[in-house]
């Protein structure tokens, strides 16, 4: 099918990127002056023949070339080294890791978007009246206010102060509910959708604010399109232009803009993972970070990577299904 | 409508038109509310961070109680003893002048140092400021160059450009700013580092913009009679082609001096950007982030601080898109 | 549909201001004309002249800026327009009579008058499919539901001549050629059966060969339907091929007005005839042409006296004064032209100037035997 194919062909064409960042992190990893063995072994009693051992396992006796050379050929059957710190495969490790991350993501961006396209679209309705003014702001505000404030605050007011929702940890709805000492689903879900929803509003806010300037622009453009004046000419109802004429068009920038932010989104739930103790792939490379476990945030960084390119891709299908100018089919 | 005639014209002749368009940016940017308070927030916070950085009297007037501990990292204080209260008077954690057991010799209260938290946020700023525009400088200039190159002579030049700016783009950013940082300081990470990372990897967006706009420049009249005439190419980007694309660039470096300093600020909190005793809000944030529970306020100044800070640069920058965009008219 | 030859439209002394951060546009300045059933009435004049804002007045379509301030547009019995004197301060109020806005868009818009727009590309939604769209409009404005308005644009399709009109109404804009769009535009027009379309510039973006097929449509589908056009257009070739009756507009004034043969062949005004010099003919080669001298003035401060004297190759001291007024000329009882040349004020006592039609040479003109015109009642 030529979707099928379409996504076979983006997907090749993004190894390449996938490549180069092999390269710009494995080069920034490998950068450590002196010896990122002592540098993992730093405060602990060592002697040389462990050291020796450790530089034969992670082949840094090789040279660079080479090194880089098998990690990439790794990466390509899905082996993303080993853990130092952990004792376990990369690849496994982050399998653990990234469930987490994404629902944190995906369930900020839903947020966003539910929150973002009503507002802009009312802002783009009442352009320059104070519904408009007071977006702006608000929009302003939430792209200077650092994520991870807002989660801290989040925490201070509903966690600590009225004491209404979790401050920290998931609950994640595809374990067992007797994991977590529930009894049925129903509760499994009503405690993970209670779990996300600070982390949720603290990782989306930023998202909501960019989004919500690109929904009202594209709409003041879309509605000054001839064929919404058309539609006008014809008697539709201002509602259904909104809704139906103008609405759809508009959703245009909007797809490309979610599909780049997700890189931002993605490191956000770096910070976003620390402050609610989420152990996710970004909590994950922050621990590794400080215990120089530099295979796992080599691995964590790569896989980051890809998820954004596979993020991309997808918003540049859902693209293509809204516009029929766009077609996977006649694609060079 | 009047905002057609703020933007810079496309086609306009060679940088004397340019700079009519300027001017009345300028204009459409002194009118534009918004604009203009984030120009007083832009300015205020960056003369608070010269005086903070010049003014060591400021040490005096607000430090009040230091505990011993402190002593040690603030250099300035070993030589003026007197100034050192008796151990008895330290108080940690105090909470801000309107809230109980405050009182208003700290307004904001106190660090789990004893520091006075109200001169921190004061020095906070300092580093901020520089941070914000030290890495946005960083990238301007590197993303300029390379972009301006790329746009102008096109072919393989561009292609790898483009490879490399997309490749850079996929990581976020924060990510790998703190790989940059932690790695290429050799596990010591400091501030330093976070700024030049922070423009390093800003450096492909701003030369994905100028490379844009060179590309549309280039083809223009005057620039194709540049080249016939004989001038060269270095002197059509730097006379030409540069002015010409820095509209939009301006604007971005507007909006990335607040981007830089909220990423520094998360690395900070992090614990790989600034290092004690360096006053710094992500850093403050980082150490009140435990106390949540016991002394909340210490967590709300130093994100205020570094909302307006950021806000600031970003409602400026918003003014500014305004004056620039002919397609937003009002 | 009408009885031949009743007056369906009117529009009486209409002024349509915008109000920009520069100031005031008088985009229309009082302008006045009428369209009967059947017939197909040219508007025609320069870009910026207040076409586009005219015909946007008649549907009430202006954007915020733009405001209709006074005047009276009459539909039939309904009065699409009307101000009365406020009882007190003696300010210009909309006055009860006048359609409300939901009245409007349910009783006029689409069913009663229809507009086609200058640029085919832009006038049809990128992402919704052809047919979709026309059945939407013929849903909104006629008693057909369903399969039965699927049909019915189907019909219109192949009307306007789409070949396979069946399988193209599940095309996207974007797999139509813009003559084919232009004609799309039309079957949404002729689908919702208004007794009016006002046609904005509608082959200004065609090339010459498919703008002479939309006209011979436009043409026929009159003769079959009755349907009656406001043509707007800058091109008085396209005036004489299809027009009845001409409105000449120069910065928001209508300069002459009468049937087409009169305009064309007993000329009253200097920029018709301006405007006449201006069409490319096939005797002629480009060098012959004679486009209009200078640029239209901004409508935002207009010249005093006559508007068009900046650029008027007959203008005179007087004109620079004195305002002319709309008068009866020529033979046709419908002919009017405002040109102080037909006014008893003093034009050809006054001495030519110097304005950007002319470089020092100044033809020296006689009056007309005929003598005194009369002057329009209004
Ligand atoms: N939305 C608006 N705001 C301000 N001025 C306007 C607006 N729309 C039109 N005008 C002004 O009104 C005048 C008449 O414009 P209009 O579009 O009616 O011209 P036109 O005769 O249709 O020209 P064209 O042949 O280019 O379509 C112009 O001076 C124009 O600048
Ligand atoms: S009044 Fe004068 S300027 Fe105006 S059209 Fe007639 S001759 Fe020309
Ligand atoms: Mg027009």
């Amino acid at each position: 099918m030529t979707l099928l194919r379409y996504t076979a062909w983006r997907l090749a064409q993004a190894v390449p990127v996938l490549i180069g960042i092999l390269f710009i992190t494995f080069l920034l990893v490998n950068a450590v002056p002196g010896d990122p063995v002592r540098l993992m072994v730093e405060g602990q009693e060592v002697d040389q023949a462990t050291i020796d051992m450790l530089e034969a396992r992670y082949g840094l006796d090789k040279p660079f070339h080479e090194r880089f050379a098998n990690y990439v050929l790794g990466v390509m059957q899905g082996d993303l080294g080993h853990s130092f710190h952990r004792g376990m495969p990369v690849t496994e490790l982050i399998m653990i890791r990234a469930p987490p991350t994404l629902m944190l993501v995906l369930s900020a961006f839903v947020f966003a978007l539910a929150t973002s396209i009503p507002l802009g679209v009312i802002a783009a309705k009442r352009r320059n009246e104070p519904a408009d003014h007071v977006s702006r702001l608000l929009a302003i505000f939430g792209v200077s206010t650092p994520s991870f404030w807002i989660g801290i605050m989040l925490i201070i007011v509903f966690a600590v102060w009225l004491g209404l929702l979790p401050s920290g940890r998931l609950v994640y709805p595809w374990r067992d509910p007797g994991f977590y000492g529930l009894n049925n689903r129903l509760e499994l879900w009503y405690h993970s959708i209670r779990h996300l929803i600070l982390p949720m509003i603290a990782l989306g806010t930023l998202q909501m604010a960019t989004l919500m300037r690109i929904e009202r622009s594209s709409m003041v453009e879309t509605l000054q399109k001839d064929y919404v004046r058309l539609a006008r000419a014809y008697g539709v109802p201002e509602r259904t232009i909104l809704r139906k004429h103008a609405f759809r068009s508009a959703q245009l920038p909007v797809i490309t803009i979610v599909g780049l932010n997700l890189s931002t989104a993605l490191g956000g739930a770096v910070l976003i993972e620390t402050v609610f103790e989420i152990n996710g792939m970004g909590r994950l490379i922050v621990q590794a970070i400080a215990q120089h476990d530099y295979q796992v945030v080599l691995g964590v960084t790569v896989v980051l990577a890809f998820i954004f390119l596979i993020g991309v891709i997808i918003t540049d299908i859902s693209y293509a299904y809204v516009d029929p100018r766009v077609s996977y089919g006649d694609e060079d | 409508m009047a905002t057609t005639e703020g933007q810079l014209d496309e086609t306009a002749e060679g940088t004397g038109e340019a700079r009519v368009g300027w001017r009345h940016t300028i204009d459409q940017v002194k009118r534009d509310t918004t604009a203009r308070w984030g120009m007083y927030v832009i300015v205020i916070v960056t003369f608070v961070a010269l005086f903070s950085a010049l003014d060591a009297n400021l040490n005096r007037l607000t430090l009040g109680h230091i505990s011993n501990y402190a002593i040690g990292q603030a250099l300035p204080l070993l030589e003026h003893p007197e100034r050192i209260p008796p151990p008895g008077e330290i108080y940690r954690n105090e909470p801000p002048a309107f809230a109980e057991g405050g009182s208003w010799e700290h307004p904001m209260g106190t660090d789990h140092e004893g520091r006075d938290y109200l001169t921190r946020i004061v020095y906070g700023t300092r580093i901020s400021i520089a941070v914000g525009f030290v890495a946005t400088f960083i990238g301007l200039v590197g993303g300029v160059a390379i972009g301006a190159v790329a746009g102008y002579y096109g072919g393989w030049v561009d292609d790898a450009l483009m490879r490399f700016v997309e490749t850079i783009y996929a990581i976020p950013a924060l990510v790998l700013v703190i790989v940059f940082t932690v790695f290429v300081s050799g596990g010591r990470p400091d501030v330093i580092y976070a700024v030049v990372g922070v423009g390093l990897a800003s450096i492909p967006v701003f030369s994905r913009i100028i490379r844009s706009r060179v590309l549309s420049v280039r083809e223009m009249d005057y620039i194709e009679a540049a080249r016939a005439a004989g001038v060269k190419d270095r002197n059509i980007i730097m006379r030409h082609v540069i002015p010409n694309s820095f509209a939009p660039v301006l604007v971005y470096a507007t909006l990335q001096v607040g981007v830089a300093v909220l990423i520094v600020a998360g690395l900070s909190f992090l614990g790989y950007g600034a290092q004690p005793p360096t006053p710094d809000w992500g850093q403050m944030l980082n150490y009140s982030h435990g106390l949540m529970h016991s002394s909340p306020w210490h967590s709300i100044w130093p994100g205020v601080a570094i909302m307006i800070t950021v806000a600031g640069f970003n409602f400026f920058g918003d003014g500014l898109q305004d004056a620039l965009d002919p397609r937003i008219e009002n | 549909m009408s009885v031949p030859g009743e007056t369906i439209l009117t529009v009486e002394d209409l002024k349509t201001y915008f109000y920009t951060e520069g100031g005031v546009v008088q985009a229309v300045d009082g302008i006045s004309f009428d369209v009967r059933a059947g017939e197909i009435v040219g508007v025609v004049g320069e870009s910026g002249a207040g076409k586009s804002v005219a015909t946007t007045s008649i549907l009430r379509l202006l954007d915020d800026a733009g405001e209709i301030v006074s005047g009276e547009i009459t539909y039939r019995d309904t009065t699409i327009v009307g101000f009365e004197e406020a009882e007190e301060g003696g300010e210009l109020v909309p006055r009860d009579d006048m359609l409300t806005k939901s009245e409007m868009r349910k009783e006029i818009r689409g069913n009663e008058i229809a507009i086609i727009f200058q640029d085919p590309m832009e006038s049809l939604n990128p992402v919704y499919k052809v047919g979709s769209q026309i059945r939407e409009f013929i849903e909104l404005n006629r008693d057909l539901e369903g399969e039965d308005a699927k049909e019915e644009a189907i019909e219109m399709l192949r009307e306007v001549g789409i070949p396979e009109p069946e399988n193209r109404y599940d095309d996207y804009p974007h797999q139509f050629s813009g003559g084919m769009r232009q004609r799309v535009l039309i079957a949404m027009a002729l689908g919702c059966r208004p007794s009016l379309i006002i046609a904005d510039e509608p082959t200004t973006a065609l090339d010459v060969t498919v703008e002479g097929q939309i006209l011979d449509l436009v043409d026929d589908l009159r003769d079959e339907y009755g349907t009656s056009f406001i043509w707007v257009t800058h091109d008085m070739g396209v005036v004489a091929e299809i027009c009845d009756r001409v409105n000449v507009m120069y910065l928001g004034q209508i300069v002459e007005q009468g049937p087409v043969d009169d305009i064309f062949h007993d000329t009253q005004h200097p920029y018709t005839e301006s405007l006449l010099a201006s069409i490319p003919r096939p005797d002629k080669t480009v060098e012959d042409l004679n486009p209009i001298a200078g640029v239209m003035p901004q409508a935002m401060n207009p010249p005093r006296g006559c508007r068009f004297h900046t650029r008027c190759p007959d203008a005179r001291e007087a004109c620079r004064d004195i305002e002319p007024r709309f008068v009866d000329v020529g033979e046709a009882p419908s002919h009017r032209a405002a040109c102080l040349k037909h006014d008893d004020v003093g034009y050809w006592d006054s001495v030519p100037i110097e304005n950007e039609s002319r470089d020092g040479v100044v033809a020296d003109e006689e009056p007309p035997a005929g003598g005194q015109e009369t002057e329009a009642g209004r």
